[in-house]
């Protein structure tokens, strides 16, 4: 920390015209007539000690990260309070959801958060699985595959905190790329699922279909540029002064203020704390894979990072893995009170139920089509109780907590995003620092507006 | 103290299905041996709290006389009267054996005043369900996460839903801040002492609280081909 910016010297540097700052005079020290000399206007805050500024940053700002704004009280131009406003994309997900079967939950709830909607279908997923008692039921391979496109989407949403942070510390090359890399896993999870996001794809007991043929050298493939493009990200930002300079010892937060704050995440490892879902309490088999819990110990937005890329290579891995031992197995669990009726499969004119499905179930078999309509209509009924289902998502811990009544519908969803959590620690984030620090603080903190609204 | 979530399937009259809620029969006695320490009465659970739990549950209930503990799907719940959060979240943040670190989540649920029937498919012949109770409900709920045990459980207080309130906890996890703020702007709930009690989501000047079960989802009919569908919170299905 000897050389970066501590919350109480950030923005200083011009503070004292004609101290030396930093080894350097920020005003000739001997104003020639030929010298004009500007001096600053920190001047002016400095001699009225109490006159504060408040300003508006947001919502509509190109470095808030979205529909973030910020209150931003301002001595000059260092920032002594930061009110956070939220809800400008508030969609009312949570109540919808009371309204609609079990199973359509899942759509409504990958909308939430955009850069991870299958973590959302995952945690909605365990929850429900969780209170039906099937847990344990699901298929393994529906497992497998929620393991390897889950990590898989773990590393485009870092790549999109990377392109977006770089784009908002001025670094448009790496938004470039960030955003190329993530196009090649969402052509994937394209193929797999059928859509770029909100896939609704992980239902209640499994997956909606087994994946395509041929799946295996696509995953393949993309692992292997996928692990070339983060180390050309290594060379382009590690090194980079710039990239050193605006992040280095910015948006420190201690562990202790992240424990406080609710924080989990990359946020939380970066002050040190090895705290991962996927470690301490496995969901989906992940204690079958080995991979490290990515931490460093500066705490600030450069720390955080380093460990981005760490746990995208860490995703990397966990992918191979998942895809190396991919078991044989259906992907929907055995109870046909609860699974998907219809067999999907791949026409001419996209994903729809199989021909031989229709088939069936219009011209063979009338009970068949009776079960369809039951289940499609009125969905299962789910045991009353509560539960909480978290799992690590990009963010940190997404957790479900949904209660049931006992009938086919969700008596509540309660979506504790971690981005909402996150843009609680603001004040603190930022305190101290200069506006233009607060973009790169925010920006280390990841958070997604969609899911920080519902 | 009147049942959370007393559900009653028609045809088995009688036959509570009640998961999560503390019978009101049950005496914290029962926590203090057997292995069923946390169960009350032996059918409602459908799976055993797991060992490390269920000494939390003893350990609690020990320090708290007033909690009751429930058990389902393998979690714990503990009810709490509200005017003593503030003293049992301090203890389970402070003790060595308990260290709950992370508050992880805090939620709402709303249970409304009268008998209420859901989903009623009279021609499928699926059940239907009754709930409720004479007065309204809303639960708080409060989910504590303990990195150094790596155990999680939620406790719970019961408010009435006509002009809820309760102490804030912001003076022991500053992460209720926007949480309590959360639940207000959806339920209602005041916090008293809490530093900032304004909507969060909803915007300044919203009347009501949505996420209320007596908040209607509202929406249109929607018009096709001369058919009209009723909106979400209409439909039966």
């Amino acid at each position: 920390m000897s050389e970066t910016r501590t919350p109480a010297s950030s923005g200083a540097g011009w503070q004292d015209a004609g101290e030396p700052a930093n080894g350097r005079r920020l005003t000739p020290a001997v104003p020639s007539e030929h010298t004009v000399v500007g001096g600053d206007w920190q001047e002016l805050p400095n001699a009225v000690e109490d006159d504060l500024m408040v300003i508006n940053m947001g919502p509509q700002h190109p470095s808030t990260h979205g529909v973030l704004r910020m209150l931003l009280t301002l001595n000059g131009e260092t920032v002594v309070d930061n009110q956070a406003v939220i809800g400008y994309l508030h969609t009312g997900i949570e109540k919808n959801t009371e309204y609609r079967p079990w199973v359509q939950g899942v759509t409504y709830v990958t909308r939430m958060d955009y850069l991870s909607p299958l973590f959302n279908e995952l945690a909605y997923c365990l929850a429900v699985e969780k209170l039906l008692g099937i847990a344990d039921d699901v298929p393994p391979r529906a497992q497998a595959i929620r393991v390897m496109l889950t990590e898989l989407q773990r590393i485009s949403s870092h790549l999109v905190w990377l392109a977006t942070s770089g784009m908002e510390l001025g670094s448009t090359t790496a938004m470039i790329f960030g955003f190329r890399e993530r196009e090649g896993i969402l052509d994937f999870l394209e193929y797999v699922t059928g859509l770029r996001m909100n896939h609704a794809y992980i239902r209640p007991g499994g997956l909606a279909m087994d994946l395509p043929e041929g799946f295996q050298g696509r995953v393949r493939t993309l692992l292997t540029t996928m692990a070339k493009r983060i180390d050309e990200f290594e060379d382009l930002l590690t090194e980079n002064p710039i990239w050193i300079e605006r992040n280095k010892g910015v948006g420190v937060l201690s562990a202790e203020q992240c424990l406080d704050l609710g924080v989990t995440g990359p946020v939380l490892r970066s002050a040190g704390v090895a705290h991962d879902l996927r470690k301490s309490h496995p969901y989906c088999g992940f204690e079958q894979y080995d991979f490290d819990v990515i931490t460093t110990d500066t705490a600030d937005a450069y720390g955080r990072y380093q460990l981005r890329l760490g746990e995208m290579r860490q995703s990397l891995s966990i992918v191979r893995q998942a895809l190396d031992n991919l078991p044989e197995t259906p992907v929907m669990v055995a109870d046909r009170k609860i699974g998907w009726p219809a067999q999907l499969g791949l026409g001419p004119d996209g994903i729809g139920n199989t021909k031989e499905y229709v088939g069936k179930i219009m011209g063979q078999s009338m009970e068949a089509l009776i079960h369809h309509f039951k289940l499609v209509t009125e969905g299962f009924t789910v045991p009353p109780g509560q539960v909480y289902v978290a799992v690590e998502s990009p963010r940190g811990e997404l957790g479900y907590h949904v209660t049931s009544s006992g009938t086919n519908k969700p008596y509540r969803v309660k979506v504790r995003d971690p981005s909402f959590i996150h843009i609680g620690t603001l004040p603190a984030v930022t305190h101290g620092l200069s506006v233009s620090d607060v973009i790169a603080a925010v920006a280390s903190l990841d958070p997604v507006m969609g899911g920080v609204d519902r | 103290m009147a049942d959370p979530t007393t559900t009653r399937r028609s045809g088995q009259s009688g036959d509570d299905l009640r998961p999560t809620g503390a019978g009101p029969g049950r005496s914290t006695s029962d926590m203090h041996g057997g292995e069923q320490a946390a169960n009350i009465d032996g059918r409602e659970l459908d799976v055993a709290l797991p060992g490390h739990l269920r000494a939390l549950a003893t350990r609690l209930t020990a320090a708290f006389e007033m909690l009751e503990a429930s058990g389902f799907r393998d979690e714990l719940t503990l009810l709490a009267p509200a005017e003593r959060i503030v003293e049992l979240l301090t203890f389970c943040r402070d003790e060595p054996d308990i260290r709950c670190e992370l508050l992880a989540d805090l939620s709402g649920v709303h249970w409304p005043a009268g008998k209420r029937t859901e989903s009623a498919q009279e021609t499928t012949g699926w059940p239907s369900y009754e709930f409720g109770d004479e007065a309204g409900r809303i639960e708080v709920d409060y989910v504590l996460y303990s990195l150094t045990h790596g155990h999680r459980f939620r406790i719970r207080v019961e408010l009435p839903d006509v002009d809820p309130m309760m102490p804030t906890v912001t003076g022991v996890y500053g992460a209720a801040n926007f949480m309590e703020r959360e639940v207000y702007d959806f339920f209602g709930v005041q916090f008293q002492g809490h530093p900032n009690l304004v909507r969060i989501l909803m915007p300044d000047a919203w009347e009501g609280f949505p996420l209320r079960k007596d908040y209607p989802l509202g929406g249109v009919d929607v018009q096709y081909k001369g058919a009209t569908i009723p909106p979400p919170d209409q439909r039966h299905y």
